[in-house]
């Protein structure tokens, strides 16, 4: 055949076809480069409140990001499970990964116990004036003698000479929390299950997935080698945390998108067969697919710097919208009177009532690039920039391989009839499809701001096994209420320390009133060092204080020289340099001040304070009782994340209805009639009323990403509407056409088909919406052609 | 020959021991009635008593002291579970367990922590609540136990089950008349030791 001489000149098609794969190769070594994340913060916004901000960097580094919990659960008895714990919990340490492995062994509080021993007199908050007068000092010797001949006398006695005042175990009170787990064969276990627990922290960011990967691993790996030998004895390990989850989310993800992916070209592969019945027309169908995910991959990774595994799961959506250029390509460019001319007639035909789809699916995605949430703005890139190189393969790239369109007819006849039987017996169902559209507005109208009831952790891919035995090992921890922070900013370290100081005394008179049982405080193990002079001030001297001493300790069974000890101890205290922030770090106390206290991103410090809450917890006291501190705020974790979820929603509302505005203007200044706007709009609207009320009428909540799919709706239905004000114009329609209509529409809804069935709910939610739409916005499309299509 | 003559010393050596095996469950089967008085009996009186005050006083021997340290005041006790002992001197202080939780009240703060989380803690206050509950399952969990007396004036003896509680408490006595406990006595290991005084308020 005479391809090289009709169709396109053999230079132009080596240069296009060079500048194609060259782009492509470009694109893949970009993705291959790229870190994929999965965490929740790509949805959080990226110009939040002050408030929210604080949230955001918890979540994104904070502690609770990078807290692993552990389960052993299960095996022969408790022992054996304390055994594992121990040489899991050494191993763990051992590894260097984590900051602080936690299962019970108090081992590892020794070297913190020294430290405070060593600086009582500027950590303990009962130093003060009082205290080291007579009577304070009598009160004081007593209260510690009080310990002496109990059970707990063994702890005090070694250490009363050198602090009869006890200020040790009093700032050993505040360092203990008062929920801690049960403990059994000198570990932590669960209250309610036969399961031993430990606890641990990675050294590496929560946003780091790879580090947090291998931390994850490291202990399966540990698991294995602690429980060798032990055969079908040994107890089952169980993990969580927010890095687990993460891991978990990103593979899941990862793994779903590969796998819709693969299925959708199986059955996207037969319908195009079935279409074509040539495997050359396959491969030429799929390659501006490639293309576009290749290029929108791409592009998020250079414009995001990562790409979220949400994306790439989107990714497979738009399969379904790009694989219908290929198909208008191939079917349309056939039958050239002179052999590899048919590309120019479709060029001149056909292409720019593909342009303009394309161009009002652009415009529909571009409101999303505007939106503050670095999520949605990444699926507004992605499918900008697929959408755009799939539409220029199939413009520049596939005339240079098929010139003619799709050799062999396959089932496409049979296509055809069904499509033009369609379309003769649609515009008979257009009452009815009215009447069903102004049910579905009256059923949304009904139930209103209901219908958007989804949360944000709907849109989470964690499994509800997954979340309940987080919730079991998280009761079993003991950990603190995650659910309200104190939170204190100010410009300095040392001004946040006071802030939190101030804080802290506000929280005593809420632990003496009961509602709560404690708090964690950076201030117990880093005072400010206003607190800590002032402590230091209040130490007489060694002479005021040792005749003190002897006026305290009369009548007591005790030699006033025997605190002589106590007497020198003091004097020495007077000495030392403040503690700071760079000498805790280097010590065994630096986890615990890092997790509490932290440089904010923006400049400043921030501190947290963890509450313990009762039963008599009342949320509405403790914002009253900090309210007089500025520089103190509350935040309820969930509440913000619910009114974050709200803007979002709210935000996502506006600029989807601005994308479908910029649709509705583009279409308008290209068909420059109302007449034919409005024909066209009419089925578009149509179609998404009737989703929407299926919805409703289904009683599915919706969400955010229901929102993304209705504009999806819009920019594929689109390029139907104009297929039809087209054939309306033209007045003609060949099988060819309808049969490319038909196919390109089966594969949209086949594809998002796919994705409804998804175990990712932010992939089903966008399925299940497009998938009964796209088929809506065609059928409304032909229903509502005016005139009748011969 | 040999053989024959050690079967017949096995025999007798068979037959002696089964006699003397005999001769044990009889005495045992005799003296009965004289040992009646055990654990379980006890428990039960102790069960009996749903509620109970006491004034206490304590007397400590700690070593390096030139005398013993004291203390008085007040405790209460309402089964199953709720134990609250009250100092009143030399400083006021309160320890009260309720449950799973312990809380400890002294110079105008106080402080809660669960029990089981500090299980040689828990094993001390069993010592008390569980003997005061007649709770015979718990009190056996922690300790081995052994009673003496009969019921109208009885002494039960603690020795900790767990290492770590008996790295620092030796033993235990408990000492009452029927349903009431009216001393403690402790042994810490170290040579401490120290001696309570129970007076039921009535």
């Amino acid at each position: 055949m005479s391809v090289q001489h009709a169709g396109p000149s053999r230079g132009r098609r080596t240069l296009v076809l060079l500048l194609w794969l060259a782009a492509v190769l470009a694109g893949v070594a970009v993705i291959s480069r790229t870190h994929f994340s999965a965490d929740l913060s790509a949805f959080l916004p990226a110009s939040p409140d002050a408030r929210q901000r604080v949230l955001i960097e918890q979540l994104q580094s904070g502690v609770a990001s990078r807290t692993l919990m552990v389960g052993l659960e299960g095996g022969k008895d408790a022992a054996q499970r304390a055994d594992v714990s121990r040489a899991l919990g050494k191993a763990m340490r051992a590894s260097g990964l984590y900051e602080q492995v936690q299962n019970g062994d108090h081992s590892e509080w020794q070297e913190a116990g020294t430290f405070v021993f060593d600086r009582r007199y500027q950590l303990s908050p009962d130093v003060t004036p009082q205290r080291f007068s007579v009577q304070g000092l009598r009160d004081a010797v007593t209260d510690t003698m009080s310990m002496l001949g109990t059970p707990a006398g063994n702890l005090v006695r070694p250490l009363f000479e050198r602090d009869p005042t006890g200020e040790t175990q009093r700032i050993a009170e505040g360092l203990i929390p008062a929920t801690s787990p049960r403990t059994e064969e000198g570990v932590w276990v669960s209250r309610t299950a036969p399961r031993a627990m430990l606890l641990a922290t990675t050294k590496a960011s929560g946003s780091d997935l790879d580090a947090q990967a291998a931390a994850v691993a490291r202990i399966e790996t540990e698991y294995a080698k602690a429980t060798q030998g032990l055969g079908a004895e040994a107890p089952k390990l169980q993990l969580s945390g927010a890095p687990v989850f993460s891991v978990q989310s990103r593979d899941k993800i990862k793994g779903e998108a590969i796998h819709l992916a693969i299925v959708g070209a199986i059955v996207m592969g037969c319908l195009l067969l079935a279409a074509f019945a040539s495997p050359k027309a396959l491969v030429v169908a799929l390659l501006p697919v490639l293309t576009g995910v290749v290029a929108g991959t791409a592009a998020v990774a250079l414009v995001f710097g990562s790409v979220h595994g949400l994306t790439m799961g989107f990714g497979s959506t738009l399969i379904g919208e790009t694989v219908d250029y290929a198909i208008y390509y191939l079917i349309q460019a056939r039958g050239a009177a002179v052999p590899g001319t048919g590309w120019q007639r479709w060029r001149d035909l056909n292409w720019p009532t593909v342009r303009l789809g394309l161009l009002t699916s652009v415009c529909g995605f571009a409101a999303l690039l505007f939106s503050g949430f670095p999520g949605l703005a990444q699926l507004g890139v992605f499918s900008i920039a697929g959408l755009v190189a799939a539409a220029l393969v199939t413009r520049h790239g596939l005339p240079m391989l098929a010139p003619d369109g799709a050799t062999g007819i396959g089932m496409r006849r049979h296509m055809a009839r069904v499509a033009s039987g369609i379309v003769q017996a649609m515009p008979r169902l257009r009452v009815g499809f009215v009447v069903l559209g102004v049910v579905a507005v009256a059923l949304m109208a009904w139930q209103g701001g209901a219908l958007w009831r989804a949360s944000l952790s709907s849109m989470s891919p964690i499994s509800k096994a997954s979340q309940e035995l987080d919730a079991s090992l998280r009761e079993d921890i003991g950990a603190s209420d995650g659910g309200t922070l104190v939170v204190i900013q100010a410009g300095d370290e040392q001004a946040t320390l006071r802030g939190t100081e101030a804080a802290g005394q506000r929280l005593d008179a809420l632990v003496d009133e009961g509602q709560l049982s404690g708090y964690e405080t950076v201030t117990r193990m880093l005072p400010s060092i206003a607190a800590q002079q002032a402590r230091i001030a209040s130490l007489p001297d060694a002479a005021t204080l040792r005749a003190r001493v002897a006026e305290a300790t009369q009548g007591m069974p005790l030699a006033p020289d025997r605190l002589e000890p106590f007497v020198a101890s003091v004097d020495a205290a007077r000495k030392l340099a403040p503690i700071t922030r760079e000498e805790l770090a280097q010590g065994p106390l630096a986890p615990v001040v890092r997790a509490l206290m932290f440089e904010r991103p923006g400049g400043g410090w921030a501190s947290l304070i963890a509450l313990h809450t009762t039963d008599r917890f009342d949320k509405a006291k403790l914002v009253a009782a900090l309210a007089p501190l500025p520089e103190v705020q509350v935040v309820d974790i969930g509440a913000e994340l619910g009114s974050l979820y709200d803007r979002y929603l709210h935000e996502a509302f506006v600029q989807v209805l601005l994308g479908a505005l910029a649709v509705v203007v583009l279409l308008g200044l290209y068909l420059r009639s109302l007449r034919r706007l409005v024909a066209v709009c009419q089925p578009l609207l149509l179609a998404v009323v009737l989703t929407l009320g299926g919805m409703a009428a289904l009683q599915v909540p919706l969400g955010i990403l229901h929102l993304v799919g209705l504009l999806l709706i819009v920019a594929v239905g689109s390029n139907y509407a104009l297929f039809f004000d087209q054939l309306q114009e033209t007045g003609r329609a060949d099988e060819d056409t309808l049969a490319s209509l038909m196919l390109a529409n089966l594969t949209t809804v086949v594809s998002f088909g796919l994705i409804a069935i998804s175990d990712i709910p932010a992939l089903s939610a966008i399925g299940r919406v497009v998938a009964p739409g796209a088929l809506l916005a065609l059928l409304l499309s032909a229903a509502f052609a005016k005139r009748r299509v011969r | 020959m040999i053989s024959g003559l050690k079967t017949r010393i096995e025999a007798r050596v068979e037959r002696g021991l089964r006699q003397a095996r005999w001769a044990l469950v009889a005495l045992a089967c005799a003296a009965a009635p004289a040992w009646a008085f055990d654990l379980h009996e006890l428990m039960g009186l102790l069960a009996k008593q749903k509620q109970g005050e006491a004034n206490f006083t304590e007397q400590r021997y700690v070593r390096g002291f030139d005398g013993p340290l004291a203390a008085s005041g007040t405790l209460s006790f309402t089964a199953p579970d709720q134990l609250v002992r009250r100092t009143l001197s030399p400083r006021p202080e309160t320890m009260a367990v309720d449950g799973n939780n312990l809380t400890l009240s002294r110079s105008g703060r106080s402080r809660s922590m669960t029990l089981d989380s500090m299980p040689e803690l828990q094993g001390m206050v069993e010592a008390m609540r569980a003997t005061l509950a007649g709770n015979t399952q718990v009190l056996q969990r922690y300790f081995t136990s052994t009673v003496g007396g009969s019921a109208s004036d009885w002494t039960l003896d603690l020795a900790p089950i767990d290492a770590r509680l008996a790295s620092q408490v030796a033993t235990l006595r408990l000492s009452g008349k029927a349903g009431e406990v009216l001393g403690v006595e402790m042994e810490f290991r170290g040579g401490d030791r120290s001696v309570m005084t129970i007076s039921p308020k009535r």
